[in-house]
């Protein structure tokens, strides 16, 4: 049998202000297999980016358990979870999200430097001569076009070799080119190192070349592509 | 199923041993050292006025105790109102010493050579005095030509004033004398003293010829010792001090000179202490507002870092190493401009004092300023860096997501640390906890009160909105009260700079308004003194030859305390655990005698009492300033030595003394029927308000009456004006410090809340608002926030100046509206001009640029 490397059991998320309580997820569980594509997909307000966010550590669940890599999130630290990051997760943002003070082989390099690796410079350079940005290494995020700029990042979110990499609407500020050119990478760099995609898109196109597709309303997952909501409740339970 | 076991094998490493925080702090100053511009500047502007004030302080120590012995020009100075009897004389013959003598009068002078005349100090001088140091004068052989007799000598001042050349001839008493020179450097003279009051210097086997010591004329008799060693001295104080204290005499040691002059700095140095404390403070804001932007700015890079895997203290670091290089920086800037500016100080204020001031370099202050910078650096940047470590990650995907508050107890210690900072450098500066201590209280309660009247001002404005008014003038407004804006903190800042203006404008203000009562009319602005009971009829007719008012024709009195209910005063004066003071038992009082109360006064407890015959108990009434120092109430009684006649009285009532106003007052007023016949001389009062016809009577009078002295109060305003002057330059010069550091806040202040400008203004200009309404908003915003600032500022130098005048420096209150006004209206568009420079960018680009910037 694959290796699960997430797992969302009752997953809920509710925001309190004054007087309101405000449920964006709830009730939500599902599992992810090593090396498995998938993407959640729903309307704004759907609850799609919350769930992402709280799968890679980023946020907390007000119920329920997330597990990545056999790690119980919700019973970890800020930092410990950072760290976990920084060993097995890579990210792709719709906005980059790169360093604006640092040239694009800095950005790159980042992730293994906070490792404490050395000599992490030619293993960038070359994840940016795969990403087709060679001769753009030394430029700032500010001299790099939107298409560039998400190359590089896909390079920094790869140079880990990062066991499962979330992705928040990577093509979403890309033209039709570019965001083909951005997919193609995404997916060969997927199949090469085996990692496991998680992916929140609009772009249908983009989500039916995953494996499994979930569907998200009004923060429930409506829809599993992929697998009976049921029998994974089944396996977690055993 | 789950089927990975990974213990996570996180190592926690420390600020030296974490290479990647080291070079991404690099990587990242590269590109914003401009951004930390304010934060420099504040650091700069704060740590040189406290290096300048501090090295100036050290060089004014060092220059009192180099230079005391040369200003004392002896070992041993003993003085007093009379001449040595034959007893006190042989006291000190028998200690074979070296001694000389002065005695110095008030007295007239008329320059023969322009027929001018003014009041000065008259000084005789015997001996070789100084024995150290020695008299500077021009031309170098004056002094040695005045001690042949015939000549005289005057103050630099004093002869620039009036033209006076060597060579020229100028009339003391009754004797003309030849001038000799100018004295430029005196033991005991220069500074202060001879602004107000200019020295002729004459030998003592002159004196006679002038006559001008005449009965009740006001006489200082000065002599001066040179013994040799300070053991001596101190044994010959111990062996002499009592007798002669008891005499009425006191002596001045080269101690207690350090110790007396070390003392009027410290009041000097406590109040620089003051302005450079606020300039400091000011820089704290303006270090802790400009890293909070910092913070702010970094906020979306920072949570990047915490999704790729940086803990919150790596992230944390990054920016704290930033800040500690640059504050380093920032503190050895400014320590060093500090030592710059101590060096242009002593230009303000070499008139003010009776030393020569050197520029030495205080390498002392120097370290203490850097250490001081670098620890504000660390204090006032630790609360807004500390929010790094809490920035959420998750706010990579939600720009607007804030996380929960959590504790932080690094965040608790920078609080407490923060706030016994400026106790602990209030302290450490004054070298007193209790004055440290309220400086802070002061501190917190300027700041407690302008937050106060902020609050009240903008409660009223939000009461009484004007919903009829033009939209613009709503709309800048109604930003004041925009969602985390930052109103109150700028009122609170820029405030606090106000009002450290508008206080020391009142300090002024109120200190000239004691002497500015010669403008009201019918108020006396000449007085005459000394006047022989023989001379009295002629000059009332001299007066009266010139049309001139006779105001008051005063009889005055002198007379000492001799018992204070039942005990003598030399007992008071041994009594240490009393509240009497020894200085008001010692004094000489010029007293008068009436049966009214004169308009200056008030009385405000008792009676007038009159005394009808002999037998009759006397009542005399008292200032309601002396009451305290003599420990006295209604009812008490005290017996005066008028000049060998003892006489009891009893207080009869208390009187309530406008000092300034109409002059001479008095603290002791006499029934009539007591001291007529006691020995008296008179003061008459008039007025004289033209120049020329001034010149004229005072010529006169010189002439024939050559011993009674004419105190001009025109003259003695136009020196007080001069004196403000020069002390305005230099309390401005350092009140620069606390504004530039105000506006550097300021500045700040507004950069901070530019990003919520910047998106109401992108809403306003996609539907429609011109470039020009945009501008008008952001101006009259700007000019609420000044007036509102400046207002609040000027309400509480009100309070504040009120305080200072009853309590600290007791006088009279009084402000000049125009003058605040000014100050308010300066306040308010220097505020409209940085908010409208700091948001020309957002004023002037096209909405989709920023929105492009923003997204």
């Amino acid at each position: 049998m694959s290796k699960v490397v997430l797992q969302a059991e009752n997953l809920s998320k509710v925001y309190k202000s004054a007087d309101k309580e405000l449920v964006v997820l709830d009730h939500i569980s599902f599992c992810v297999e090593q090396g498995q594509a998938i993407s959640i997909i729903g309307p704004s307000g759907s609850g799609k980016t919350t769930l992402l966010g709280l799968c890679a550590g980023l946020d907390t669940a007000s119920s329920g358990t997330i597990s990545l890599m056999g790690f119980k999130l919700d019973a970890m630290g800020e930092d410990d979870r950072a760290y976990l990051r920084n060993q097995y997760v890579g990210f792709v943002f719709q906005n980059f999200q790169l360093l604006s003070t640092l040239t694009a082989l800095e950005n790159v390099m980042v992730p293994l430097e906070l490792r404490g690796e050395k000599n992490v410079s030619r293993k960038a350079e070359e994840l940016l001569a795969r990403v087709g940005l060679a001769d753009r290494i030394q430029h700032y995020p500010t001299q790099l076009s939107g298409g560039e700029q998400q190359r590089v990042a896909m390079a920094r979110a790869f140079i880990t070799d990062p066991r499962i990499l979330f992705a928040d609407e990577p093509t979403g500020n890309l033209d039709e080119e570019n965001a083909e050119h951005v997919t193609e990478l995404l997916f060969n760099l997927n199949k090469e190192q085996g990692t496991t995609l998680v992916l929140v898109t609009h772009n249908l196109e983009l989500a039916q070349r995953t494996q499994r597709i979930l569907k998200m309303r009004g923060g429930r997952l409506t829809d599993d592509s992929g697998q009976q909501l049921s029998v994974i409740r089944s396996n977690v339970t055993k | 199923m789950i089927d990975y076991i990974i213990k996570l094998r996180r190592k926690s490493r420390s600020i030296f041993t974490d290479r990647w925080v080291w070079r991404m702090a690099w990587r990242d100053a590269r590109h914003n050292f401009s951004r930390l511009f304010l934060f420099v500047a504040s650091l700069i502007t704060g740590i040189a006025a406290v290096v300048a004030l501090d090295s100036l302080n050290h060089s004014l120590q060092q220059d009192i105790d180099n230079q005391a012995r040369e200003l004392l020009g002896a070992d041993l100075v003993v003085d007093g109102d009379y001449p040595y009897d034959a007893a006190q004389q042989k006291a000190f013959d028998t200690l074979d010493i070296e001694q000389a003598s002065q005695v110095s009068a008030a007295s007239m002078v008329l320059f023969l050579h322009n027929q001018q005349s003014r009041l000065i100090r008259m000084v005789a001088m015997e001996g070789e005095f100084p024995f150290y140091g020695k008299i500077e004068t021009l031309p170098d052989d004056a002094y040695e030509l005045m001690k042949q007799g015939g000549y005289a000598m005057l103050d630099e001042t004093l002869a620039s004033q009036y033209s006076v050349s060597s060579g020229d001839s100028l009339k003391l008493g009754e004797k003309v004398f030849k001038v000799a020179g100018v004295v430029t450097k005196i033991a005991g003279g220069g500074g202060l003293m001879s602004t107000f009051t200019p020295s002729v210097y004459i030998s003592m086997q002159d004196l006679k010829a002038t006559n001008l010591i005449q009965f009740g004329s006001r006489v200082d008799y000065r002599y001066f010792y040179k013994v040799g060693s300070e053991t001596r001295v101190a044994e010959i104080v111990d062996a002499l001090a009592a007798d002669f204290r008891s005499e009425g005499y006191s002596f001045e040691t080269v101690e207690r000179r350090k110790e007396g002059l070390g003392r009027g700095f410290r009041s000097i140095y406590q109040f620089f202490s003051l302005l450079a404390f606020v300039a400091l403070i000011l820089g704290c804001i303006g270090v802790a507002s400009s890293v909070h932007i910092y913070a702010r700015e970094k906020r979306d890079e920072v949570a990047v870092l915490r999704c790729i895997g940086s803990s919150g203290w790596q992230a944390f670091n990054i920016y704290f190493i930033q800040i500690f290089v640059l504050g380093l920086i920032g503190s050895v800037v400014g320590a060093f401009v500090g030592l710059g500016i101590q060096q242009v100080i002593p230009l303000f204020i070499h008139n003010l004092i009776p030393f020569e001031m050197s520029f030495t370099v205080s390498w002392k202050s120097l370290l203490m300023g850097i250490s001081v910078g670098s620890v504000v650096a660390i204090l006032f940047s630790m609360l807004p860096l500390v929010s790094v470590r809490f920035v959420p990650p998750l706010s990579v995907l939600r720009s607007d997501y804030t996380a929960q508050r959590v504790f932080s107890k690094t965040r608790l210690l920078a609080i407490v640390l923060i706030a016994a900072f400026p106790i602990a450098f209030a302290t450490w500066q004054t070298r007193s906890l209790v004055t440290g201590s309220i400086f802070f209280l002061g501190l917190v309660t300027a700041l407690c009160i302008l937050t106060l009247v902020a609050i009240i001002l903008l409660w009223l404005v939000r009461r009484y909105f004007p919903h009829n008014a033009p939209f613009i003038w709503r709309h800048a407004l109604a930003s004041l009260f925009r969602p985390n804006n930052q109103t109150r903190a700028l009122m609170v800042s820029i405030g606090l700079g106000a009002f450290v203006i508008s206080t020391l404008t009142i300090v002024e203000k109120s200190m000239l308004s004691q002497v500015e009562f010669t403008g009201r009319e019918n108020q006396s602005n000449t007085i005459l003194f000394d006047i022989q009971p023989s001379q009295r009829e002629g000059v009332i007719d001299l007066i009266k030859d010139h049309d001139l008012p006779v105001h008051q024709l005063v009889p005055i009195v002198t007379c000492r305390i001799a018992e204070l209910n039942g005990r003598p005063s030399h007992e008071l004066q041994q009594d240490t655990t009393d509240n009497v003071s020894n200085w008001a038992v010692r004094r000489e009082y010029r007293v008068t005698y009436r049966d009214s109360l004169h308009h200056s006064e008030k009385l405000i407890e008792g009676d007038i009492h009159h005394t009808s015959d002999g037998r009759d108990s006397i009542w005399v009434t008292i200032s309601e300033g002396m009451v305290d120092n003599l420990d006295v109430k209604i009812g008490d009684s005290i017996v005066f030595d008028v000049q060998g006649v003892l006489v009891k009285a009893f207080i009869g009532g208390i009187r309530e003394v406008d000092w300034p106003k109409d002059p001479p007052n008095f603290i002791f007023v006499f029934p009539t029927g007591v001291l007529e016949y006691a020995p008296q001389i008179y003061v008459v009062s008039t007025r004289v308000d033209d120049q020329e016809a001034a010149s004229r009577f005072q010529r006169a009078l010189v002439m024939d009456f050559p011993n009674v002295s004419l105190l001009d109060l025109r003259l003695i305003l136009t020196t007080v004006n001069d004196l403000f002057d020069k002390l305005g330059l230099i309390v401005r010069f350092l009140a620069l410090f606390s504004i530039i550091t105000g506006l550097i806040v300021l500045a700040g202040s507004v950069i901070n809340s530019k990003f919520l400008r910047i998106k109401e203004n992108i809403l306003l200009r996609t539907i429609g608002a011109r470039t020009s309404q945009i501008t008008n908003i952001t101006l009259i915003e700007y000019a609420w926030l000044g007036l509102f600032a400046a207002a609040t500022g000027m309400v509480l130098s009100l309070g504040g100046g009120w305080l200072l005048m009853k309590f600290f420096f007791e006088i009279t209150f009084a402000f000049d509206w125009v003058e605040l006004l000014v100050i308010t209206a300066g306040v308010v568009i220097l505020t409209m001009i940085i908010g409208w420079w700091n948001s020309r960018d957002v004023i002037s680009t096209p909405p989709l640029q920023i929105l492009r910037k923003e997204t």
